[in-house]
């Protein structure tokens, strides 16, 4: 379908938009009904900040979302969600003269020579509201299918066989961005936030176990072999572990959940040298230790501080956003509740916070709402939000949460303060 | 579903189409409920170098004013594509066979000004004071009331 809109050309004082645009002091021109006025369904009103603009025309953005889902567009890095704003008002939508795309059946323009021709009466309006990705699916989406040890230690020849079999769950990039409501950028980040790793092209989330299993081997073999768990090099670690059975991918993949990478010395040849971090390591061991249920303060630390490596040592610190301290009685226990599991929308997230526990203090709720954002508001205030909406009730902090999410919504309303409008959400 | 946002006209020549709205609507008297193509509305005049703006419709005159818009508005085509379905090798075939239906976005042009038109109108006593050519139909809409709230 090739259609070109042909530039406007105001030729003549003649009609169209461009003529109502440039119309003279002192002169008229009359309004009249397009030969191919009609509800037009397909054209729509998208209301643009001047800043989006460009994105807009150099093709930077796509609508994305599922059928049932409201649809969303996101640029590279931001996701807006897209409103109809209905107007009581009658918009007359007046094409340019020369527009080739609507012209009769026999191709006539009527007098639009010296009229402006309206195409279609408007009811309203698309806008669009910042807001946060909608991730709260990824997760879900990627722990459909996790990667378990079995497909690591699959004979190279039968792979192909055994994709085929598991490929029930399975996403490539391409799928994501089609069923997850969110940027690029915000989706990328997520991905790394769930420690998700490509694998044959397809996104997974690694079975915790199988985690387990291969952090352990690295930290065994670190013993064996004498490795300085500070510089770490990848060949050498990659090696060893696939000579264990263990796929360079998924070793690789450990380094780059509990390690980062150091800038690569001159004398190393552009080898790679990781370096295991302390906490990341010693969190883990720490969920492990809780898996089963809450203990005791003192036999989970004895516990913990058995299992992680003896070069590395053990702070309680490390373990805010993770695990809940509760005091019964005179006995203190500890159990998991991991930040990471909790809803990312700000309302979702105080509902399951307060479901967990009744009562908060302040210092123990910022591990759990500190990586919350709201679109258009700044970190800071919501950093003073976050203080001063700590220990009441739900219903409180709920409704803080919304009414701070929503002033740009009232604003519009009252523009059109005389008109009647309606805002609805919009699905593809 | 990702559906693209497609825009032909480039960086600075989109098509600029243009709005007038009125606070109320038009109704067109019965007999021409059905041919409405090409039917005229009313006249619209610029009566001074001000963005100053009357709307005549029969026997009512609206005024209102051009302004630009806080921020434009972009006009989209929703195109529908059925493709025909071409099995990926490697895409497994319940997916190929049916066909897929791709939407495109087009952004075709947009809207920078308005002229809006919110007075209630004033009933002209004679026939339209506007020099203009006569229109053959002769006035057949008529503007009713804004609502009020």
């Amino acid at each position: 379908m090739e259609e070109d809109p042909s530039k406007s050309e105001s030729g003549g004082g003649g009609g169209g938009a461009e003529g109502i645009i440039n119309l003279k002091p002192k002169s008229s021109m009359p309004i009249s009904y397009h030969p191919s006025f009609g509800p037009h369904e397909d054209l729509l009103l998208l209301e643009v900040d001047e800043k989006l603009l460009p994105h807009i025309l150099h093709q930077r953005v796509t609508v994305r979302g599922e059928c049932d889902e409201e649809a969303v567009l996101c640029t590279s890095s931001t996701t807006y969600a897209i409103k109809f704003v209905g107007n009581s008002n009658s918009i007359f939508l007046i094409p340019p003269f020369e527009n080739s795309e609507f012209t009769d059946e026999n191709g006539e323009k009527g007098d639009s020579y010296k009229a402006a021709q309206v195409l279609k009466l408007a009811s309203g309006n698309m806008e669009l509201v910042e807001i946060a990705p909608r991730l709260g699916k990824l997760k879900s989406l990627l722990m459909e299918n996790p990667y378990r040890s079995e497909e690591d230690s699959v004979d190279p020849m039968e792979e192909e066989e055994y994709l085929e079999r598991g490929k029930m769950g399975l996403y490539r990039w391409e799928d994501l961005v089609a069923k997850v409501q969110a940027s690029d950028e915000e989706l990328r980040a997520e991905l790394k936030a769930l420690s998700a790793v490509e694998i044959n092209g397809y996104w997974r989330i690694v079975d915790d176990k199988y985690i387990d299993v291969v952090l352990s081997m690295v930290l065994h073999n670190s013993v064996l072999f004498d490795w300085n768990l500070t510089s770490l090099n990848e060949d050498e670690i990659l090696s060893v572990l696939e000579s264990d059975g263990f796929s360079r991918r998924i070793s690789l993949h450990i380094l780059e959940v509990y390690g980062s990478k150091l800038d690569t010395d001159m004398d190393m040849e552009g080898k790679c040298v990781w370096r295991l971090d302390e906490k990341r390591v010693c969190v883990h061991f720490a969920k492990g230790v809780l898996k089963e249920g809450k203990m005791k303060m003192d036999r989970f630390m004895e516990e913990w501080v058995q299992k992680i490596p003896a070069r590395m040592s053990a702070d309680f610190e490390m373990l805010e956003g993770e695990v809940l301290v509760e005091k019964l009685g005179v006995e203190t226990w500890v159990r998991a509740f991991s930040v990471s599991s909790l809803p990312l929308t700000p309302a979702d997230r105080f509902a399951a916070l307060f479901r967990e526990k009744q009562k908060w203090e302040m210092k123990d709720l910022h591990p759990y709402i500190r990586d919350l954002r709201v679109p258009g508001v700044s970190a800071e205030a919501q950093d003073n939000l976050q203080c001063i909406s700590f220990a009441v009730s739900v219903y409180h902090i709920l409704s803080v949460c919304i009414s701070y999410a929503v002033p740009h919504k009232y604003s519009r309303l009252k523009v059109y303060r005389k008109s009647v409008v309606s805002i609805q959400q919009t699905s593809i | 579903m990702k559906i693209e946002v497609k825009c032909s006209c480039g960086d600075g020549s989109c098509p600029e189409w243009a709005i007038v709205e009125i606070q109320g609507m038009i109704e067109v008297q019965p007999c021409f409920k059905d041919r409405i193509q090409n039917l005229e509305i009313g006249i619209l005049c610029r009566t001074s170098s001000e963005e100053n703006y009357t709307f005549t419709v029969g026997y009512h005159e609206l005024s209102g004013t051009k302004m630009k818009l806080k921020k434009p508005y972009l006009i989209l085509k929703k195109k529908r594509t059925i493709l025909d379905s071409i099995p990926d090798e490697e895409e497994d075939v319940s997916k190929a066979n049916s066909p897929k239906i791709e939407t495109e976005l087009e952004v075709i042009g947009i809207i920078r000004h308005r002229i809006l038109f919110k007075t209630r109108p004033k009933p002209l006593i004679s026939k339209p004071q506007v020099v203009v050519k006569e229109k053959k139909s002769g006035p057949s809409t008529t503007v009713s009331v804004p609502m009020v709230q």
